[in-house]
């Protein structure tokens, strides 16, 4: 049964690629709706694919807020369209959309799949409004949100305070990875913070909810984020470097719905899928040239490094330090600001700049060499996806 | 409903929970000053939040029984930035996620004890306030 199970996961592996990637300005302040941003980033997607809107069958749109299929076929004139699918997982739905596409391309359902993302979430709807969309969100809203938690600051914060009382993490920890994912911001042009941040600069923000500072929380931004998904075979003679989906997977932690009753709040649906997608792929944490960590909180990217076994558990604060997660460092991470300081199109952009760096095309901030490397999606209380994708040209 | 600033911000309104059919007895039992949590008829387990199945056994079967009020401290945070308008005036509050002896967690904000002397494992115990005629919320003071 296993041995089964486990042939039919593999029989995905680089059997799909992503064939384009495109994103808006990443601004706060925008006329435009998050359908429209979400449109624009598509078009781009699509032109850098080399394709035509009309060769897009698939739509996986990011779901509560910007567009639906019909909003796809009336603006972009689908033909065709085979599959219209949702995948509401929070910030775990970009990547987890990854491996929903790459089943559609690869038994064929479709030919070329739009993720996308469009978000006003600075001059639009702000995270507390846009809570009470999620389904998923009830049991909060029903036992969390009265007594006053509210925010995913809030909830996530007292997983990092156990984590910082089980194991002596530090909020020093904390700022490295902010200070850090601020120098990359800083190489790539189109970011929100383009000002160096320093450690004092992190301890001294103001306190959101303890143990997390401004500057350890995600930015609420406007902007859009597309990325097609294509068969290897076919997308091997579109205009870009063939970057490959060797192993993609999603997972769903226990108490799905509530972290407070989660028996251990430190491992979440990213415990599951990290397996299963280093499985599928083959490979190992040590080959990773290279990670895009989900980066709603900073102490996020701590606890994932774990959970990913890029360290053990428990170890991740001191991994994040000298250097490490830095350019030049053995594992460079958020090598494109993140949404700690890039923008927030919900992971989207993680999946770009994965796609950029392999196709040798990540500007300042190239990892030298890179052929292998990893992005997590996290979100939803807790829900984890993760993939890893290949240089196959 | 848009969060952008105006001039003249809503009235504050707390939060209200809305119980469901699965979870009216917690709050009825709230309300009457005791902690009535949901256990599978079949396999005698505790759960919460309240819902239709026990996933243990699978059994659609519940009684609600009353659980001793002592927990201890699981984790905490302390709230300073208010996402929500009515709870502005009580910032900075801190929030405990309390293991309580019947081996469910109870969310709920902590009075009285300092910050700096939390710890996990502390004791606490759960308290009641009516917050309108209908609704009464949980808190945790030192035990
Ligand atoms: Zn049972």
């Amino acid at each position: 049964m296993a041995a089964e199970d486990e042939s039919m996961v593999h029989a995905l592996r680089e059997k799909a690629a992503i064939s384009g990637i495109g994103e808006t300005a990443y601004t706060r302040g925008t006329t435009q709706s998050g359908l429209a941003l979400q449109l624009e980033a598509s078009l781009r997607a699509i032109d850098d694919a080399g394709l035509s809107p009309r060769d897009i069958d698939g739509v996986v749109p990011y779901f509560p807020g910007g567009g639906i299929a019909e909003d796809f076929i009336a603006n972009l004139g689908l033909p065709d369209l085979a599959l219209s699918a949702f995948i509401p997982m929070g910030g775990a739905t970009c990547v987890a959309a990854l491996q929903t596409a790459a089943m559609a391309v690869a038994t064929g359902v479709c030919r070329n799949v739009l993720i996308s993302v469009g978000r006003t979430g600075y001059s639009g709807a702000r995270v507390s409004t846009r809570l009470q969309q999620f389904p998923q969100f009830a049991l909060a809203a029903e036992f969390e949100a009265p007594i006053g938690m509210f925010a995913p600051a809030q909830l996530y914060a007292q997983g990092a305070r156990r984590h910082m009382e089980l194991y002596g993490t530090t909020t020093r920890h904390f700022a490295e990875v902010a200070v850090v994912t601020r120098q990359h911001a800083i190489l790539n042009g189109n970011v929100v913070m383009n000002k160096p941040l320093t450690v004092e600069e992190h301890h001294a923000s103001r306190m959101i909810a303890d143990p997390f500072r401004l500057f350890d929380c995600s930015l609420e931004s406007d902007g859009g984020a597309a990325v097609i998904v294509s068969a290897s075979d076919r997308a091997r003679d579109l205009k870009k470097p063939l970057v490959t989906i060797m192993g993609v997977a999603e997972g769903h932690p226990e108490s799905p719905a509530s972290i407070a009753q989660r028996p251990d709040l430190l491992e979440f649906g990213l415990a599951k899928a990290a397996p299963r997608a280093f499985g599928m792929a083959g490979v190992a944490p040590k080959e990773i040239d290279v990670a895009e960590i989900y980066d709603c909180f900073t102490f996020t990217v701590i606890n994932q490094l774990e959970l990913l076994g890029f360290c053990k558990k428990g170890e991740g604060g001191p991994f994040v330090m000298d250097g490490r997660i830095a350019l030049g460092g053995d594992l460079p991470i958020n090598t494109h600001g993140g949404l700690l300081s890039q923008g927030h199109v919900v992971g989207l952009n993680h999946v770009i700049e994965l796609t950029r760096q392999l196709r040798r095309d990540a500007g300042k901030a190239q990892v030298k060499d890179a052929e292998v490397g990893l992005v997590t999606g996290y979100g939803d209380m807790g829900d984890g996806s993760v993939a890893i994708l290949r240089r196959a040209a | 409903m848009s969060t952008a600033p105006t001039s003249t911000p809503p009235a504050p309104e707390r939060p209200l929970p809305t119980p469901t059919r699965e979870s009216q007895p917690y709050w009825d039992g709230l309300r009457e000053g005791r902690l009535i949590l949901q256990h599978c008829a079949k396999c005698e387990k505790a759960r919460h939040y309240p819902r239709p199945i026990c996933p243990h056994c699978f059994s659609m079967e519940s009684t609600w029984r009353e659980a001793p009020l002592a927990g201890r401290i699981h984790s905490w945070t302390v709230c300073h930035h208010p996402f929500n308008f009515f709870f502005k005036s009580m910032a900075p509050y801190v929030v405990a996620l309390v293991d309580m002896e019947a081996g469910v967690r109870v969310n709920a904000p902590l009075r009285g004890m300092a910050e700096g002397t939390l710890k996990i494992g502390a004791p606490v115990r759960l308290a009641f306030e009516p917050v309108t005629k209908d609704v009464t919320l949980p808190y945790f003071v030192a035990a």
